[in-house]
């Protein structure tokens, strides 16, 4: 038996990658081949200032994904992404109105409102054992209810003007959207990563029973992470109103979806306990370059979807073979024979 | 013995999962009309043995033949219809259904129509089940309505029903409080020139019942001959590679009598408990012993907060406290390494480093930021109680035996310095060499002052390692035993709450010495 | 053990409290409405329940199987607008596309079935991806709404059967009656089986996979004939999916005692919730609620349709506690 397992952990061990980063590298890896072959079809494609152009619209998914991956993290999904990011657009836009100083005040408003609509989605899946995609999806549909009845017959308000220039803003020749994203993912990934707080996140996601009879605050970790999402789909709301110099009722549905996606093609398990930031980020991209260049070929609405649910369901299949993808890549870079070659059960003898 | 052929024979059966090897080329035979029993430590192989002959898991070489012809099963369905049938340890009735539906699953008869009748399979259920000696069930109550001890009559009597030549019963006895009714059908079946394959860790069952045995030790057949006038002592070396007697760590006398008890439960009530009282003092082991099914898994959960307590109240170190959650069990020093490993105490996606460290990471992070070092550290330390290797802290947790896992649980209880342990079967499914660590680790425990309550399935662990046992029967203590009256068969036949003229005449023996019943 | 162990009869079903409560639901609002307290009133009703209770019904059966399937609103906009292209265009086109609307629903739930018990695939993330894509292929038939509904389809199935009974009424008849039969063959057995306890189904012999394989085929085709109906109440075809469509089916199936984890409850209970949610619809719609309203009261009837269904079993439970002690 200590063979055994010495064999198990050594190989194991092998390598500091874990099959959540190597996923990660293969994703954008694939988004650079489609650029590539977008390139091939369309010369024209492929100028700096498109590739600038496609990170830059990437932000609203980048944001967007980060909370609906804690929320998966934890077995959970948020359906009520697209709506939040709607209201919280609508909110910056007619509390500012036009004004730089309302953005003071208007900006914690909105957060706070975001986070507050993911606080109680939290509390229904955490202490009344709501399932998930049913309470946010009521949530979602509610709180669009809501949105309507407040702002029908109102006028289109516009965005505080230094929203707007900021999404056009440069740094050093970056455009600061770039920058954002970057500093998104280091602090992103940190905070999942490499907190207490997030360290149980995925226990919770692992086992929940696990973490219960440990001890583990299972109720507040849930509610915080909806929380959470919340409060990132009303940043990207506020960053997609800044974009669009206003803001429509149904401007975030477009995004609900494409965070599920950027998720699960980023490698993190739908049933929770796997899964990192830098993996939904990869997603994201991945998925701003596929929509640009859906949009470079013209193709229709339905073509759209059928690609992106298409693309759901692959990603899945590709996770069930997660591990033999790793294994291979493991292979190759250290250039030795994995002591076994499926997965590492331990199983009851 | 019948002198003609063997009924079924396998040859260099071999499976592996991953890197370890389950079954190491077995061979064995089996002729008509015997018993014969297999034996083996958890991890020995026994299970996996018993999947590839009920037809769950395919060998990865090797074959089998049943009846003078090959033998590979790629179902359970399969199995039955070449004439091979299973009582499984883990019940494989369907809990929501009745029990006329779960005799005939998977394939219940129907009518013309192709629908089931339920009065007419509820009626040859009832011819069924008297003919197997059962009269106090109806065949329309539902299985989760049972108590266990039922549910493993019915599970057997299923197994039996399909009249196969090989019945396989794995752990058959361990719910079951009247074992005559088995050991007579026992009787009648292989009367009929069939064979039975009795897998069992009870070695009075095989004295009684087996006149050949197989013993399997790290998945290798180490034995496989009559047993008639060998000792336990003898049967369990052949097991483990070791004498009882060396298995266990000296006995010691690691009690503080004069502090309050560590803990007190008084006159404790829950789902399936009743009145259950007892106390555990500082450096102590108290044992729980019982069958299957008789509320000691809902006794651990009240103590720890998963099960609400209906009366009475507990006490930890005198003083009453009301535990809501095992978040407030650990805070008053209560932790619980719990039954199922696989569901309820790893993290499966997570290091065993970080499987370790995750209820008291806060005391390695800055601001929540968890800093590696001194993460690393607190394993170490972790890991160095329980002789847990630091090469098998860095990968995933699933990639451990389950003798490594459950060090790693082990380590992750004991950082926490608690008060009291409780050990719901802690040694279940974990390697020779393991128990013997965990052995230590509970006694080292003790003696710096650490109470235990201690459950387990190995009547001889109870035997060896407590100072003192408590026997469960039907959610009450129905006895007290301290170390110098334990014997596995005294406490093996109180858990099944008989009391017989030897015992009774016993027991007034050493009435004197306080035992309780 | 002096007496023998019966079986402890059968608790009240959660589906009886839900028809109580449709009934009398269905009281408040022909009182308010005494105009639909007639034959075309009620037929016109019953004529809104059937697309969600044959919805509903489909989605019982994957839920007892304790999995999830979010297809059906993706089914039934294919399947609509299908109808609504080929059924004017083609000899027979309503029989035709009868025919075409059950192929099309019985090969997404083959995929779905597929996806999900062979590759092991997640049922949520499974069939959210399978119900975008069925999305996409209805916008692809038709971008947006419009097309044309024979006129056989849309007079005969919401009309009256010899002018007494509502053909709505007998296709949910006839639903329910195959659901009786069903649930007493040996797969209906074995999907109640599955969805309790899917490791025992094993060792006792069950086929896991091609029950649940056979369970979401069931269930497309079930939301291609709740797609069909459709058709026949709104006369065009619609490409968008509805959410609110989809919490409206998993509100009936909570509010009709099918626990979400499965191996318990029916459609029996299914229709009577889509009858309850129906009613409950028409009856905001009659009293003048605003449409902004009806958003947020469709987002709490929802929860509370879960807590409902979540209280009702735990009444279950504690009635069968209490009958066992006695």
């Amino acid at each position: 038996m200590e063979m055994n397992d010495e064999a198990r952990s050594t190989s194991g061990g092998m390598t500091a990658l874990k099959p959540e980063t190597v996923t990660a590298v293969l994703v954008l890896l694939s988004a650079v081949v489609m650029m590539l072959a977008m390139k091939l079809v369309n010369p024209t494609f492929g100028s700096v200032e498109q590739l600038a152009a496609i990170l830059t619209t990437s932000i609203f998914l980048v944001v967007a994904s980060y909370g609906q991956g804690l929320v998966i993290l934890l077995g959970g999904i948020d359906l009520s992404i697209g709506v939040v990011m709607s209201i919280s657009g609508m909110m910056i836009a007619g509390l500012t109105n036009g004004s730089n100083e309302a953005l003071f005040w208007a900006l914690p408003i909105t957060l706070v409102t975001c986070l507050a609509v993911g606080l109680i989605s939290g509390l229904g899946v955490a202490l009344l054992k709501i399932p998930p995609f049913i309470m946010t999806l009521a949530m979602g549909t509610t709180f669009f209810g809501v949105a309507l009845g407040v702002t029908a017959g109102s006028s289109q308000r516009t965005v505080a003007p230094m929203l707007q220039s900021l999404m056009s803003a440069r740094l050093a020749g970056i455009p600061f959207p770039i920058l954002f994203i970057l500093c998104f993912l280091i602090a992103g990934s940190l905070l999942q990563s490499r907190t207490a707080a997030g360290r149980k996140l995925y226990a919770i996601g692992s086992s929940m029973v696990a973490a219960r009879i440990v001890g583990l605050p299972v109720a507040t970790i849930t509610v915080a992470a909806y929380a959470v999402s919340g409060l990132g789909a009303g940043l990207a709301g506020i960053l997609l109103a800044g974009y669009s110099s206003s803001a429509t009722l149904d401007m975030g549905d477009p995004f609900l979806m494409p965070t599920i996606a950027a998720v699960v093609i980023g490698g993190a398990c739908v049933t929770g306990g796997r899964g990192i930031y830098f993996g939904t980020f990869a997603g994201a991209i991945f998925l701003s370059v596929l929509s640009t260049i859906i949009t470079m070929l013209s193709l229709s609405q339905g073509w759209r979807n059928i690609i992106q649910g298409g693309i759901i369901v692959i990603a899945l299949i590709l996770q069930t073979k997660q591990w033999y993808l790793f294994s291979m890549v493991n292979r190759q870079l250290t250039r030795k024979r994995p002591i076994y070659t499926g997965q590492p059960q331990n199983s009851e003898t | 013995m019948s002198s003609s052929g063997p009924i079924l024979q396998a040859s260099n059966l071999i499976k592996r999962y991953g890197a370890t090897v389950a079954l190491d080329e077995v061979s064995f035979s089996l002729y008509p009309g015997e018993v014969c029993g297999l034996l083996g430590e958890n991890g020995a192989g026994k299970s996996t043995l018993v999947k590839i002959l009920s037809g769950i898991v395919v060998s990865d070489a090797g074959e089998m033949i049943l009846n003078r012809s090959l033998y590979q099963p790629r179902t359970i369905v399969d199995a039955k219809a070449l004439g091979l049938s299973t009582a499984f340890q883990e019940l494989s009735l369907v809990p929501t259904l009745s029990v006329a539906v779960n005799l005939f699953l998977p394939k219940p008869k129907v009518n013309a129509l192709h629908l089931v009748s339920m009065r007419s399979i509820e009626e040859e259920a009832a011819a069924v089940l008297n003919e197997y000696g059962i009269f106090d069930v109806s065949p329309s109550a539902i299985v989760a309505d049972l108590p266990l001890g039922m549910r493993q009559r019915i599970e057997i009597v299923r197994a039996m029903l399909v009249k196969p030549r090989v019945l396989l019963l794995d752990e058959a006895t361990a719910a079951l409080s009247d074992r005559e009714w088995l050991f007579g059908l026992i009787a009648k079946f292989i009367a009929k020139s069939a064979s039975i394959l009795y897998v069992t860790h009870r070695l009075d069952e095989v004295r009684r019942l087996c006149e050949r045995c197989i013993i399997l030790r790290n998945g290798k057949k180490v034995f496989d001959a009559s047993t008639t006038g060998m000792t336990e002592d003898e049967v369990f070396s052949q097991m483990a590679g070791r004498s009882v007697v060396e298995n266990y760590p000296a006995r010691e006398s690691t009690i503080d009598e004069s502090a309050p008890p560590a803990l007190a439960a008084c006159d404790l009530s829950s789902t399936q408990i009743t009145g259950v009282t007892f106390a555990i003092r500082r450096g102590e082991i108290l044992g729980v012993a019982a069958l299957e099914g008789q509320g000691q898994s809902n006794l651990f959960k009240t103590l720890v907060g998963l099960a609400p307590v209906k009366r009475g109240h507990i006490e930890v170190d005198g003083k009453k406290v009301a535990l809501k959650s095992p978040r407030a069990a650990r805070s008053a020093g209560m932790v619980l390494v719990p039954e199922e490993r696989k569901s309820e105490g790893l993290f499966k996606d997570l290091s065993t480093s970080a499987n370790v460290s995750i209820p008291v990471i806060s005391r390695a992070t800055t601001f929540d930021f968890i800093r590696k070092g001194r993460e690393q550290k607190l394993v170490e330390q972790g890991a160095g109680l329980v002789d847990l290797h630091r090469r098998f802290l860095r990968p995933n947790i699933d990639a451990l035996s389950g003798g490594n896992q459950q060090k790693a649980i082990l380590a992750r209880s004991l950082l926490s310095g608690p008060k009291c342990l409780l050990l719901f079967d802690p040694t279940r499914g974990v390697d020779v060499g393991t128990k013997h660590n965990i052995y230590r680790v509970i006694r080292g425990f003790a003696r710096e002052g650490g109470s235990a309550l201690f459950y387990s399935t190995e009547l001889d662990e109870l035997v060896h390692l407590c100072d003192r046992c408590i026997v469960l029967y039907r959610g009450a203590i129905v006895a007290e035993l301290r170390a110098e009256e334990l014997a596995p068969e005294l406490l093996l036949s109180i858990a099944a709450g008989h009391r017989s003229q030897a015992d009774r005449a016993w027991l007034a023996d050493n009435s004197a010495n306080g035992v309780s019943v | 053990m002096s007496q023998p162990i019966r079986d402890r009869g059968r608790p009240l079903p959660s589906s009886a409290f839900a028809g109580l409560l449709c009934l009398a639901m269905y009281a408040v609002y022909f009182f308010k409405t005494p105009s639909a307290f007639s034959l075309t009133g009620v037929t016109d009703l019953l004529n809104n329940t059937v697309v969600l209770a044959l919805a509903a019904s489909g989605l019982t059966l994957v839920i007892l199987a304790a999995e999830l399937d979010l297809s059906s609103v993706g089914v039934i906009a294919v399947t609509n607008v299908v109808v609504a292209t080929i059924s004017t265009k083609l000899p027979a086109g309503a029989f035709l596309s009868l025919l075409a609307v059950c192929l099309l629903g019985c090969l997404a739930g083959l995929l779905n079935g597929w996806l999900v018990a062979f590759l092991g695939l997640q049922s949520l993330a499974c069939t959210l991806g399978t119900m975008i894509v069925c999305e996409g292929m209805a916008l692809l038939i038709l971008d947006a709404p419009g097309g044309e509904v024979d006129a056989f389809i849309m007079n005969r199935l919401t009309d009256t059967f010899f002018a007494v009974i509502p053909v709505a009424l007998l296709i949910m008849g006839l639903v329910v009656v195959l659901w009786l039969l069903f649930r007493q063959t040996r797969i209906g057995i074995a999907i109640y089986a599955i969805g309790a306890d899917p490791v025992a189904s094993r060792l006792s012999g069950l086929d896991v996979r091609w029950t649940k394989l056979i369970v979401f085929t069931l269930a497309g085709i079930a939301y291609a004939l709740a797609g069909y109906m459709l058709s026949a109440q709104t006369g065009t075809g619609d490409p968008r999916v509805s959410n609110s469509f989809l919490l409206y089916a998993f509100a009936a199936v909570a509010i009709g005692g099918t626990a979400l984890g499965g191996g318990r409850g029916g459609v029996v209970g299914s229709v009577i919730g889509a009858a309850l949610l129906t009613v409950m619809q028409k009856l905001l719609f009659a009293l003048g609620v605003a449409e902004f309203y009806t958003n947020i009261f469709n987002g709490v009837v929802m929860v509370a349709a879960i807590l409902f269904g979540n209280l009702s079993a735990f009444v279950a439970l504690h009635q069968r506690v209490r009958m066992a002690a006695r």
